[in-house]
């Protein structure tokens, strides 16, 4: 899925500027981080992305789609083909492991069966079958991290958003996580992810694109955590 | 049939992973619905007996002594009239009769009076109290009518009690249902408001706001019918003791109360209906709202 940003700028009430007149477009496959300290907007970019936010000025277009334009009824329908994973997980509290992740499929009324296949093979790529049973607070938060990150997984999405998903883990699962994202990536799918992870930036060698207070201050193709 | 089955499966969820605030419904809901059912109940009672005590009222009208009269179309002329529920006719030697039957050993009396002093009259039954005075006056408008008897102040009194009892019942069942429907309301509203960063997330990774939606309603719904169906058993339990004891200490109350079990249990399930309607209209409306609000981007 191709991301367009056209001159955006996103002012939270009364007077905060989290975004100033950001351009960039990502193309069909790419694998891009995004990286800045707190606060300079990264997260704000992607929730523009999921359409929680509209912003101020500009256009963010996604898959050709203006998601300003798009249609109340057609929102759901156009997150289902985003996978997101949040910094704070967004799981269900009421719900286990197995459920949380199955909920995204029922809502698109899979049959059973091709919900509990699907729900086990991306339980067993995030390693938790043996938590499957369990509700996000029995977890750690690494562990709740995976859940998220196997419930963006569960529709095989074609773009794939990730907002600092390697923050709460430890070196080896961030290792098996990055693993997957590249795995997602090279299956076809677009994946924009935010960190301040600088050796998993540096490692990967892939698109960068740095904010600064709201201003995006670099876009370098295999770029490092610092230029 | 896949969608409907999940969110069914949703919806028993809901309860049972909220059960204590879905309980809170529940009994909220019958409490409220009982009070309301009680509080009909005895509006339609009171309204029972006030239409039973109208239906008893007379209004006699007599006729001018004059053989020229046409009774017949006199009849039918007053049947007619507004108010009127039906008209007995009485001849005077059918009122003679009677009133020696009424006098009993004293109806030798009634000898000394020579010729029978009796007109042609009517016994006249209304509908309403109200619509005594107003017959009062039309019949004495007619040219044939020589006098009208009726209980005027009795009439006045019951036309007035019935005017007061409708409205008092009227406000009572709408102050009752605006109280259940807002209790009910708050009580969906605050069960809602524990969920709201559930339907959220929710609605973040894809569902359809009707998907969403669906199991909330239901459940607001389903807790709200259980709620009636409890009232319901509630009313049943205490009304017939209820309306024997009254019976027993007030007599004249006997034949006025509603005692028919068909009756009350028809007026159960109908409050059932009106709470499974309350609990759909208020959980639908607080549903929408909750998904307008946290849908709404920023």
């Amino acid at each position: 899925m191709k991301v367009i940003f056209s001159g955006v700028t996103k002012v939270f009430e009364p007077d905060i500027a989290a975004l100033l007149d950001v351009s960039f477009k990502i193309e069909q496959g790419e694998f891009v981080f995004v990286i800045g300290a707190t606060g300079s907007g990264k997260s704000t970019l992607l929730r523009l992305m999921t359409r929680e936010i509209l912003p101020t000025k500009g256009v963010v277009e996604i898959g050709d789609v203006n998601l300003r334009k798009m249609r109340k009824a057609d929102i759901p329908y156009y997150r289902r083909d985003v996978g997101l994973v949040a910094q704070d997980f967004k799981l269900i509290p009421s719900l286990t492991v197995f459920e949380n992740i199955a909920f995204v499929m029922e809502a698109m009324s899979m049959p059973r069966s091709v919900v509990e296949d699907r729900a086990k093979e991306v339980i067993n790529r995030v390693g938790l079958w043996r938590r499957r049973h369990m509700k996000p607070a029995q977890l750690s938060g690494g562990e709740q991290q995976r859940v998220s990150i196997a419930r963006a997984l569960a529709n095989s999405p074609s773009l794939f958003i990730a907002d600092e998903p390697t923050g709460n883990l430890d070196f080896h699962t961030a290792a098996d996580v990055m693993k997957i994202l590249f795995d997602i990536n090279s299956a076809g799918a677009t994946v924009i992810m935010s960190t301040h992870n600088q050796s998993i930036v540096n490692a990967a060698r892939q698109r960068v694109l740095e904010l600064d207070e709201g201003k995006l201050v670099r876009d370098e193709q295999r770029g490092g955590y610092t230029v | 049939m896949t969608a409907f089955k999940y969110v069914l499966r949703d919806t028993w969820r809901l309860i049972t992973h909220h059960w204590v605030l879905g309980l809170l419904t529940l009994i909220t809901a019958g409490v409220m619905l009982w009070i309301l059912g009680v509080t009909t109940l005895f509006s339609l009672n009171l309204e029972n007996l006030l239409s039973k005590l109208e239906s008893e009222l007379v209004v006699q009208a007599y006729l001018k002594r004059d053989n020229t009269i046409d009774v017949e179309k006199i009849t039918a002329e007053i049947k007619t009239l507004p108010g009127v529920a039906n008209v007995k006719v009485f001849s005077p030697s059918d009122s003679l009769a009677k009133l020696q039957e009424k006098m009993g050993s004293q109806s030798r009396a009634l000898d000394m009076l020579g010729d029978n002093p009796i007109p042609w009259n009517f016994e006249i039954h209304v509908n309403n109290a109200v619509d005594v005075e107003p017959l009062v006056e039309n019949l004495q408008e007619m040219p044939e009518v020589d006098d009208v008897v009726y209980a005027g102040m009795v009439v006045r009194r019951i036309s007035a009690l019935s005017s007061v009892s409708s409205r008092a019942a009227l406000v009572m069942f709408v102050l009752s249902v605006i109280i259940t429907a807002l209790v009910v309301y708050n009580t969906i509203h605050i069960s809602l408001y524990s969920r709201r960063d559930e339907i959220g997330i929710m609605y973040l990774v894809g569902a359809t706001r009707a998907y969403i939606a669906t199991p909330f309603v239901l459940e607001g719904t389903l807790l709200a019918l259980l709620g009636a169906l409890l009232a319901g058993g509630g009313i049943i339990a205490a009304y017939f003791p209820g309306t024997v004891l009254l019976q027993n200490s007030l007599s004249f109350l006997s034949s006025s109360l509603i005692t028919d079990r068909n009756i009350i249990i028809r007026f159960c399930l109908l409050l059932a209906g009106f709470g499974a309607t309350l609990g759909w209209v208020c959980s639908y409306l607080i549903v929408t709202r909750f998904i307008n609000a946290i849908t709404k981007p920023l």
